[in-house]
């Protein structure tokens, strides 16, 4: 009889011949597994003479299985079938690798490669009409997912998870754990593991998984230390990958990808090594940008579209699911995926650049208090843009429609009438499965729980499509072309500049526009234009759903430090119904400390009684004298220090940091405690004596914080300076006024000088030789 | 890697770096407010003058100055 339930996941084997489908029974959640052999071929495709070139040199390789000759249409570009080869490689494991000698083999020009770097995994889900968490029955003929993973509304896996924390002997909580230590207790759900010795812990941990049998651990920080550590001493205590393992089948020690430092839009991020779990899934929610937003609900759906693993999701950005779920339209197209873009941007003139190389519409507001604006905003707008105009890869410039009538504004680029793209096809259903779950959220008789859920699906759809957009742009995006790129901005403009004109005859004047949002002003505050009528009719002329966000009671719109005139992206303001809407101030960011964080909140719940611009101008002064006690306090020096704590995400290596800032003595305290931070890696510290010019003195590193540890007073009077600032500067209260109202001013010049502690900061000397002495 | 030519807002940025030079020898504090207010001229235009995409950098930039000033034309008495 065949079983019901879920395909939990799918995993490599380990010798890479096959892939393990892991199941779980819809009675009693019984997982079971089936090892099925699978070795997807890669293709390549070439000259004629070179392929035969490549069939000669390759067939009798060790790492080839086989070499075929199939007839494909590889290329999303392809109108007609050709003959490729299709490459087995002997192992799963070697499928890179033997692409990678391929590849060379035609110098990296002459032979494309495609379904390369898909994992076996994703290709057998492809294969087979399966999905992560699909419902599914299988018995001994076959496994079969009885819907489609397309499903908007289906019934979500009973996962069970349980929280993971290792404890180690003699270190506190939250310290620096020191190489070696060896490990204390470690706490699986509600149970604390403890043997007589660190080997029998070890076992009894293995023992207590088995026993609970969770489908998911949750660490907090698992993949930079529980796991690692757990592995390193099982290895020095002599337990092997076959005794000591935390998934439900054994697994390697050794992470499946090493750790590193990135870049992503102009910041230096740091990405922990990774240890997956094969059956079982570990997520380290301290290292996951989605599990913090999309949480579990989110990430499963995105595993459910994209066929990649949970796991995989978890440690990756919304981006590389987008990705995932382009290749997997491809596939189901009868294309392949490119291994590597083959394709540059194409040759312009300067002006043609200068034209094409611009973004969206981006206002500078007026800086100030005001009220009465209505907000609106094109929900998905570039995703919707590539849709309603078939902007794809493929399908701009198409050599088949010359004629065509869509055409770039500006550009000129033609857009296919006769074929819709991959990314159109990719993202028309995620837009529509948004609008979905959005519409079910607005239901009234929608329950607390399923509410949870589809916001956080609504949450992770949005970053999928707002990635789909930037990824057009990404040099290495497999499906992007940055001419795309260039249209979507293009009409996005268009659309901003007509919106302006229809804003006007509609009564409204515009105050601020980022891209697809605008605030406007109504022309006769006595009698505002209605502003659903409004988004209604815009909506249905521009064929783009504009929705009204809400009417504020005032809003600030914030200055730069460097100009004084507005910043595109810094505002606060107070909606009618009485909800804030905060942009580019402290609390959005995670670097602040819980001091400025009260602060604000103290500003923002006075301002939160004000009913207009002149009810906001009339309530600083009270606002400021709120903030005049917090400074008493903090140079009464009794202030808790934990909520002094600064986050500094370190924007280059250790080394190279040359004046002595506060982050480079945080750093050197780090150092001296056996610690090593890498670029895009945080610290975290108490300002102990900013004018000190040891590194020991000057900042207190929370890994060894006390509870009543000295702070500097004056440094944080003036930090909260800093920070109202931001807040109060467009109402009489910028910073010079208050700090020379809490004695700040001049007290806390940082002295530019090396720590005597070490001597290699030569250059510091040479750069400022007046202080130098 | 990123973009191949600098955007509107870091040419003037640029731009304005190398006017820098002309406004430190206005000893005049008016002189001084003027060559300010032609600098924050330039700024307050970002948007339109991205919008416009001209491949002459000080169109854009004397442009957008002279709106600014323009702004204030019809408040003086004839």
């Amino acid at each position: 009889m065949p079983s019901e339930g879920w395909l939990l996941d799918i995993t490599d084997s380990r010798p890479g011949t096959g892939v393990v489908l892991w199941f779980k029974g819809r009675e009693g959640g019984r997982v079971e597994t089936r090892r099925v052999p699978w070795r997807p071929p890669f293709l390549v495709e070439g000259p004629r003479a070179l392929l035969d070139r490549v069939e000669r040199t390759f067939s009798e390789d060790p790492a080839v299985e086989r070499i075929e000759r199939v007839v494909e249409r590889p290329s999303i570009f392809d109108r007609r079938r050709r003959t490729v080869l299709a490459v087995r490689a002997r192992t799963n494991f070697a499928r890179r690798r033997l692409a990678a000698a391929i590849d060379a083999l035609g110098e990296y020009r002459a032979l494309t490669l495609y379904d390369v770097d898909l994992s076996a995994p994703q290709l057998y889900h492809l294969a087979h009409g399966l999905y992560p968490f699909a419902p599914v029955v299988w018995d001994g003929a076959g496994v079969r997912a009885t819907e489609p993973a397309e499903t908007i509304h289906y019934v979500p896996i009973p996962l069970r998870w349980v929280p993971l924390s290792v404890g180690f002997e003699g270190v506190r909580k939250g310290r620096i754990v020191p190489d070696g230590a060896r490990v204390g207790s470690i706490r699986v759900g509600a149970v604390t593991v403890e043997g007589a010795t660190e080997a029998k812990t070890l076992r009894a941990l293995v023992e207590e998984l088995a026993a609970q049998d969770p489908d998911l651990l949750l660490t907090d920080g698992g993949d930079a230390l529980d796991l690692p550590r757990l592995y390193d001493r099982a290895g020095a205590l002599g337990l092997g990958e076959e005794a000591f393992f935390l998934g439900r089948e054994p697994g390697s020690f050794r992470p499946t990808r090493p750790a590193s430092s990135y870049e992503s839009y102009g910041r230096i991020y740091h990405r922990d090594a990774a240890f997956p779990l094969p059956g079982r899934f570990h997520i380290d929610s301290s290292d996951s940008f989605l599990y913090g937003d999309a949480s579990l609900e989110g990430m499963i759906d995105a595993a459910r579209l994209s066929r990649l693993s949970l796991q995989t999701v978890a440690r990756q950005s919304p981006g590389t699911c987008f990705t995932a779920m382009e290749m997997a339209q491809a596939l189901s197209d009868g294309f392949h995926v490119p291994w590597k873009k083959n394709r540059p941007e194409g040759f312009k003139s300067l002006e043609r650049l200068v034209a094409a190389d611009r973004g969206g519409v981006i206002f500078l507001p007026p800086v100030g208090v005001f009220d009465r604006i209505d907000e609106f905003d094109f929900a998905s707008l570039f995703p919707h843009l590539m849709v309603r105009h078939n902007l794809s890869t493929e399908t701009l410039d198409c050599a088949c429609c010359p004629d065509s009538p869509e055409v770039a504004p500006e550009l000129g680029y033609r857009s296919c009438t006769r074929r819709v793209g991959l990314i159109p096809t990719t993202l028309a259903p995620l837009i529509a499965r948004r609008t979905a779950y959005k519409r079910r959220l607005k239901e009234p008789g929608t329950a607390p729980e399923e509410r949870e859920r589809l916001t956080r699906r609504v949450k992770m759809l949005k970053w999928i499509l707002v990635t789909s957009f930037g990824y057009q742009g990404y040099r290495n995006a497999r499906f992007g072309r940055i001419e795309c790129h260039e249209a979507i901005n293009a009409y996005a403009r268009d659309l901003i500049v007509r919106l302006g004109l229809r804003c006007e005859s509609a009564g409204y004047r515009i105050v601020h526009g980022i891209v697809d949002s605008i605030w406007l002003a109504p022309d006769d505050p006595s009698s505002p234009p209605d502003p659903e009528a409004f988004a209604e009719r815009v909506g249905q002329e521009f064929d783009l759903p504009l929705a009204y966000e809400g009417r504020y009671r005032w809003i600030v719109f914030l200055p730069a430090v460097t100009h004084g005139l507005g910043v595109p992206n810094r505002y606060y303001g107070l909606y009618d119904p009485g909800e804030f809407k905060l942009r580019g101030i402290r609390s959005r960011r995670h670097d602040t400390p819980t001091l400025l964080e009260r602060a604000e909140k103290l500003v923002l719940d006075r301002f939160a009684e004000a009913a207009d611009a002149a009810g906001v101008r009339s309530t600083v002064p009270a606002a400021v004298e709120g903030l005049d006690r917090i400074v008493e306090r903090l140079r009464a020096g009794d202030w808790p220090v934990e909520e002094l704590v600064i986050t500094h995400r370190l924007s280059q290596a250790p080394e190279a940091y040359e004046v002595f800032t506060d982050s480079l003595a945080a750093l050197r305290q780090l150092e001296a405690l056996g610690v090593r931070r890498a670029a895009g890696e945080k610290v975290r510290y108490v300002v102990r004596d900013r004018r000190a010019r040891s590194f020991r003195e000057r900042v207190t590193v929370a890994e060894r914080l006390e509870e009543g540890d000295r702070y500097d007073p004056v440094a944080y009077a003036d930090l909260l300076a800093r920070g109202a600032d931001t807040l109060l500067a467009p109402l009489g209260f910028p910073y010079p006024v208050l700090s020379a109202r809490w004695g700040t001013d001049g007290e806390v010049e940082r002295p530019r000088r090396r720590s005597p502690e070490r001597t290699e900061q030569r250059t510091l000397d040479l750069a400022v030789p007046e202080l130098a002495g | 890697m990123g973009r191949t030519a600098p955007t509107y807002r870091q040419a003037l940025e640029e731009r304005l770096k190398r006017w820098e030079a002309f406004g430190r020898l206005l000893t005049d504090p008016e002189d001084r407010a003027a060559f300010e207010r032609i600098e924050r001229g330039t700024r307050r235009y970002i948007a339109q003058a991205t919008y416009a995409g001209s491949p002459d950098l000080l169109e854009s930039i004397l442009l957008s100055a002279l709106v600014d000033l323009a702004r204030d034309l019809p408040k003086r008495p004839k």
